[in-house]
């Protein structure tokens, strides 16, 4: 199956976000990789998707699951060969599936040949390549990111004598962006995977680039100058490549990483994601259509990346104090749940493993205008091990089936790079693909069904979105509109049954086809369109004028 | 039947777009737009304040207002409607008006309340007079709290001035204290609380509809927790006020909505006739203080209306009191004002003889009440009179001892209305 | 000679003895229909005394002062005296009747007028009780509102307010029986008209300052007004 060559495939891409090490084994030594992932695009081709994105691959000394990058050409050993990873990718876009690849821009790992060169001493040539100081009150008030681990955003060398700047573990040293040979070289690296045929990348941790005293040290105007630049370069040299950005903020504090359509194409959107399991709980529609409310409009080539868990903790930064004390009481009443103000849970776990709610969630997810991310294994409802640590909870092994180490390894179970769940519930002889598959009420073939419907039409990715705001609080409706395709989704927040009276006069006319059955309901006249709908349920229709 | 046509289609199609909510706070009105815009406002900031994390309802129960006083009450809605306008809110706050079948009375706007109450199953349910001008925040936490802790019926108690609210500490709290057995200091409360238990309760009970449609619907509520068992406390508010541009009460319309419904329900609430002594009824958030600023008073005008009143009534007050009382009277109005005490026993017993005569229904029943007016001003007279230089625990006293005299003197209603004297 | 008057006198009282005994039946017809009459009269006259018991019509007439009225001359209660009163009506009725059957020319026409003449006595009947029930229940309301007002003269006004009202539904009465039409109606139009213009001029000249105050306050300048009462009795 081709490619599409539409410049703006991504507004049409349906992403899974996998983990090489996580999904499947093939050389026995307990830890995935790619011959392994290579061996599964046909289960991924056959769900659905279009886009993998993967997590880190790089060489590291693994302190931060990858991101802590040792050499930026090369692949971990542990995951394969650069051959290995080649012949995955062509094997990914010989079944029609793009590959984006982590590309960690703001720092490196300490162990990396570039920190161990700049910290040997002042005069080296590359001292200017990463952020020293001789005092640690530089750049005061600053805030920290992982709060549960670091006290300063500056660490002591003791080999230099100077303190360098780190935004993440005291282990990954920030790149200077205000050095251009590091800008040329990471372009350089860029390079590298593009030439290779990488699809686009996720530019970790963007809005840390550039430092400057007296401001937080984000979002400057400096970084998207030297954001600006690589976009720039993409376009003449990679077009129809894409970039992607890690940016937690406030959605109109985004702006400028889409600016004018000259930075990056698709931007994380934090802030939805925390509100749509908030009004869950509250049974009520307010903080979802608040948020999007605010979401100022984006240029036509850009897009939202809409996803429901990843492999970091559900942020909660994007949130008031109220609101995160109701999220931390409501979806992570055990302390151990939280982190770095988050909550590192599941999906599945996070929903009670409620099959309806599952199901509503992704419905959004779907619905919504963006591109949406599937994090692996929450197609079948994977659970979550909090008592692994940091958050690899969150990581744990792909389950395939009921036998010897789910079918993700034939190494031993004591070798595994994580342990594998056990438990009755989420344990990998309840929750697997290969029982999924047999049965089409099971989350996987659900699954497929939705994606399935979700590709029938591109109002999905590219179309507007307008609310309607019917007098029940509990239920979200919103009209998605391209061209001449206008599509209805309503959705029930609520754990009881709902009556819901929309007002669609501007539609009047219209048939309303519910797109999974295919069923036709009512015409739509003057008075107010009357819905019931059962707990948690959702509603997708196309209008049609018959 | 009544029932349905209090509770309009209107009305019901509100509620269904509520859903089930865990508070409610329910204001009725008529024409109250001068006042409600500020009410409602407080309301709802002592709900997002006190209960982020609750569903809740501010419901208007109005008889039909011409002004906008509908429109002033849902403009304060937290909904994703009018998402600028809103102070920062956890949920969805719905604030709906909606009117009530049949005539604007305030049994009805209590009635449509207790309906809502029950259908949309809240576990707390406060009431809010359109004319509390100075309600707080904090008010709707120290009403709604307690319920939420199992009260069933929580009643206001307020800072008031020691002169202020003579009705009702002459007659109707010792009245009710004595005949149902509960210290309530306010039995007509303008702002309280009760549980889903209580509105379920009364909104069953068929003879409810019929006692919504008198004015004092409130009273009935409060001898009807009473009476069925149900828990009360009191919760200390504030100072009470009343809307500014309604002028002080008439003395005869305050008898008619105070004392009226107080002799009415000695007919429905056979309860009275038990002989145990009040008890007191738990005090939250505070003691009340009783303030003291100095306040002119016309009280050369309240004797000479008594004295008039019983001269010019004695043919009248001949088929209502007994004899004996009838002679005091007189004797009474004979005294210098100086010597003029209008003493506890007297009182009791001319208003225990007003209750059973009325009961009786010697003469048109609003007759009796209005004829009543001369000797409660006499009556305020005295009071007035012997606690003008008292501090606050001195008034406290004498409203006890009077509260004690009207409960040693039960059996003589008792008596009374069987007709042994 | 003698003959003739034998056969005239016997020819004259042939006709009497005639007409007797044409009129005798009659005679007894009539005085069967007074009998029954009567005996229905009375029976109506319990049914009716114990409707009136059973509506508790003592105590409504109280109300209305008519009780203590009658007291005062020796009437027995309201009760007693209207099921008596229906009593002689009904009886008279069946009278009426009976007598119309003696066919006695010139009587009937009579008789006619009687009967039509009834139903107007018992709306007058009517007008003049609740006339007094009215006059009563509403001198009280006006003696109670001036009481409480503070007015100088309250019985004054109560007794204006009962007198009004007695003497409209008397007239009315009057009217209704057809007495003395023109007499009363001017009668009545003389004493209502003098009253109000004594009322008038009284509260004319009397109220001046307080008009003037009214005024005062209303467009010049609000002056502070004493309270009256205490401060809020509730």
């Amino acid at each position: 199956m081709p490619l599409s060559q539409d410049p703006q495939w991504y507004k049409d891409a349906l992403i899974y976000q996998v983990h090489v090490r996580s999904f499947q084994d093939s050389s026995g030594d307990g830890i995935g990789d790619f011959l392994g992932l290579a061996q599964k695009l046909d289960y991924l081709q056959d769900l659905g998707i279009n886009t993998l994105w993967l997590m880190p691959f790089f060489p590291s000394p693994l302190r931060d699951d990858g991101y802590d990058i040792s050499d930026y050409r090369s692949v971990h050993p542990s995951y394969g060969t650069l051959d290995d990873f080649k012949g995955f990718l062509e094997a990914a876009h010989a079944r029609g599936i793009r590959v984006v690849i982590e590309m960690v821009l703001n720092h490196t790992s300490d162990q990396h040949a570039w920190f161990q060169q700049s910290r040997s001493s002042r005069d080296n040539p590359r001292r200017d390549w990463y952020v020293w100081s001789d005092t640690d009150t530089r750049y005061q008030g600053t805030r920290i990111i992982f709060l549960d681990t670091e006290l300063s955003n500056w660490a002591w060398d003791p080999v230099s004598k100077q303190y360098y700047w780190h935004r993440f573990f005291s282990h990954q040293p920030d790149l200077n962006y205000d050095n251009p040979a590091v800008r040329e070289e990471m372009w350089e690296v860029m390079r590298f995977w593009l030439r290779m045929g990488v699809d686009g990348f996720r530019l970790d941790a963007v809005p840390y680039l550039i430092e400057r005293e007296g401001t937080n040290c984000e979002n400057l105007a400096e970084t998207h100058a030297v954001l600006k630049d690589y976009r720039a370069r993409l376009d003449r040299e990679f077009p129809g490549k894409m970039f992607l950005a890690e940016a937690n903020q406030w959605p109109e504090d985004l702006g400028p990483y889409f600016s004018l359509g000259d930075e990056f194409h698709m931007a994380f959107h934090f802030p939805l994601m925390p509100r749509m399991f908030m009004g869950l709980k509250l049974e009520d529609r307010k903080p979802i259509t608040e948020i999007l409310q605010r979401t100022p409009g984006i240029p036509p080539t850009c897009q939202w990346c809409l996803f429901l868990r990843n492999h970091d903790e559900l942020t909660l930064e994007m949130v008031t104090d109220m609101e995160r004390d109701y999220m931390y009481d409501e979806y992570a009443r055990d302390p151990s749940m939280r982190l770095n103000l988050g909550i590192r849970r599941r999906l599945a776990p996070l929903l009670d493993n409620d099959r309806r709610r599952i199901e509503l969630m992704n419905g959004m997810l779907m619905s919504l205008p963006g591109t949406p991310i599937i994090y692996y294994g929450d197609e079948i409802g994977m659970g979550d091990n909090v008592n692994l640590g940091d958050r690899n909870g969150v990581r744990t092994p792909m389950q395939w089936d009921g036998g010897w180490n789910g079918g993700f390894s034939l190494a031993d179970p004591e070798k595994l790079f994580s342990p594998l769940m056990l438990n009755p519930v989420y344990g990998y002889q309840a929750v697997n693909v290969a029982s999924q598959k047999r049965f089409e009420h099971s989350l996987l073939s659900w699954m497929k069904r939705l994606l399935a419907v979700r590709k029938s039409s591109p109002v999905f990715g590219r179309g507007s979105i307008e609310f309607l705001y019917p007098a029940n609080h509990r239920v979200l409706a919103y009209v998605r509109k391209l061209g001449k395709e206008t599509m209805l989704a309503v959705n029930n927040l609520s754990d009881s049954a709902q009556a819901v009276e929309l007002d669609l006069r501007a539609y009047k006319g219209n048939i309303l086809i519910e797109m999974f059955g295919r069923n036709i309901f009512p015409r739509i006249g003057d008075l107010p369109y009357l819905l019931t709908m059962g707990p948690y349920q959702f509603y997708w229709f196309r209008l049609r004028r018959v | 039947m009544a029932e349905e046509s209090i509770l309009t289609d209107d009305f019901l199609h509100e509620l269904m777009n509520v859903g089930e909510v865990d508070l409610i706070v329910g204001v009725p009105t008529y024409n109250d737009a001068a006042t409600i815009g500020q009410i409602v406002q407080a309301v709802r900031a002592g709900l997002v304040k006190y209960f982020p994390r609750q569903r809740a309802v501010i419901l208007n129960a109005d008889g039909g207002s011409q002004d906008n006083t509908q429109e002033l009450v849902r403009a304060a809605s937290i909904n994703d409607l009018q998402p600028a306008a809103n102070p920062h809110a956890l949920r969805t706050l719905h604030s709906i008006s909606a009117r009530y079948g049949g005539g604007p009375t305030s049994g009805r706007g209590l009635y449509a309340i207790l309906g809502a109450a029950d259908l949309l199953h809240c576990s707390a349910c406060a009431v809010i007079s359109a004319d509390s001008t100075n309600i707080e925040p904090e008010w709707i936490a120290h009403l709604l709290q307690p319920v939420q802790e199992d009260f069933d019926l929580v009643t206001p108690v307020y800072h008031r001035h020691k002169f202020d609210g003579l009705l009702v500490r002459n007659l109707v709290y010792p009245m009710t204290r004595a005949l149902y057995a509960k210290q309530v200091r306010e039995p007509y409360p303008s702002e309280f609380a009760f549980s889903g238990r209580l509105a379920t309760h009364l909104f069953g009970q068929e003879g409810w509809v019929e006692e919504a449609e008198q004015d004092g619907a409130k009273l009935y509520l409060t001898i009807s927790a009473i009476t069925s068992g149900f828990k009360l406390a009191q919760a200390l508010l504030g100072s009470k006020t009343r809307a500014q541009n309604n002028p002080p009460a008439d003395v005869v319309d305050a008898l008619r909505e105070g004392v009226g419904p107080l002799f009415f329900s000695l007919d429905h609430y056979p309860a009275w006739r038990s002989n145990v002594s009040s008890e007191p009824v738990p005090v939250l958030g505070g003691q009340p203080e009783v303030t003291l600023e100095p306040l002119r008073i016309n009280r050369k005008r309240l004797y000479d209306l008594f004295r008039s009143g019983v001269d010019e009534l004695s043919p009248l007050l001949n088929s209502i009191v007994s004899q004996a009382t009838l002679q005091e009277l007189q004797l009474l109005a004979s005294r210098a004002e100086q010597d003029f005490c209008y003493c506890d026993e007297l009182w009791v017993k001319t208003v225990y003889e007003f209750a059973a005569s009325y009961h009786r229904a010697v003469l048109n029943r609003d007759h009796i009440i209005q004829a009543l007016a001369p000797l409660y001003r006499g009556r305020a007279y005295t009071f007035l009179a012997e606690n003008r230089d008292s501090q606050g625990e001195e008034v406290e006293r004498n409203v006890e001892a009077l509260c004690l005299t009207f409960e040693k003197f039960k059996p003589y209603l008792g008596d009374l209305w069987d007709g042994r004297r | 000679m003698w003959d003739k008057f034998v056969v005239e006198l016997s020819q004259a009282t042939q006709e009497i003895v005639r007409s007797v005994a044409q009129f005798l039946p009659r005679l007894l017809v009539t005085l069967i229909t007074v009998v029954i009459g009567g005996l229905a009269a009375w029976i109506i006259e319990v049914i009716c005394r114990s409707i009136l018991r059973l509506v508790k019509f003592d105590r409504f007439s109280d109300d209305a002062g008519a009780s203590q009225f009658l007291r005062r001359t020796a009437l027995p209660s309201s009760t007693e005296l209207l099921s008596r009163f229906v009593f002689w009506v009904a009886w008279i009725g069946f009278i009426l009747v009976g007598v119309n059957v003696l066919g006695i020319v010139g009587l009937e026409p009579h008789i006619s007028k009687l009967v039509a003449y009834l139903p107007r006595l018992v709306a007058a009947v009517c007008l003049i009780f609740f006339g007094l029930l009215a006059a009563s229940f509403f001198s009280r309301a006006a003696l109670l509102a001036a009481v409480n007002a503070g007015s100088p003269s309250p019985k004054l006004i109560s007794s204006t307010v009962r007198i009004l009202i007695t003497v409209l539904s008397v007239s009315m009465a009057f009217e209704e029986l057809g007495l003395a039409e023109q007499t009363v109606l001017i009668a009545f139009g003389l004493i209502f008209g003098a009253l109000l213009f004594g009322l008038a001029l009284a509260f004319g000249l009397g109220g001046q300052e307080l008009a003037k105050r009214f005024l005062e306050a209303r467009f010049a300048h609000p002056t502070q007004r004493e309270h009256e009462d205490e401060l809020s009795p509730l």
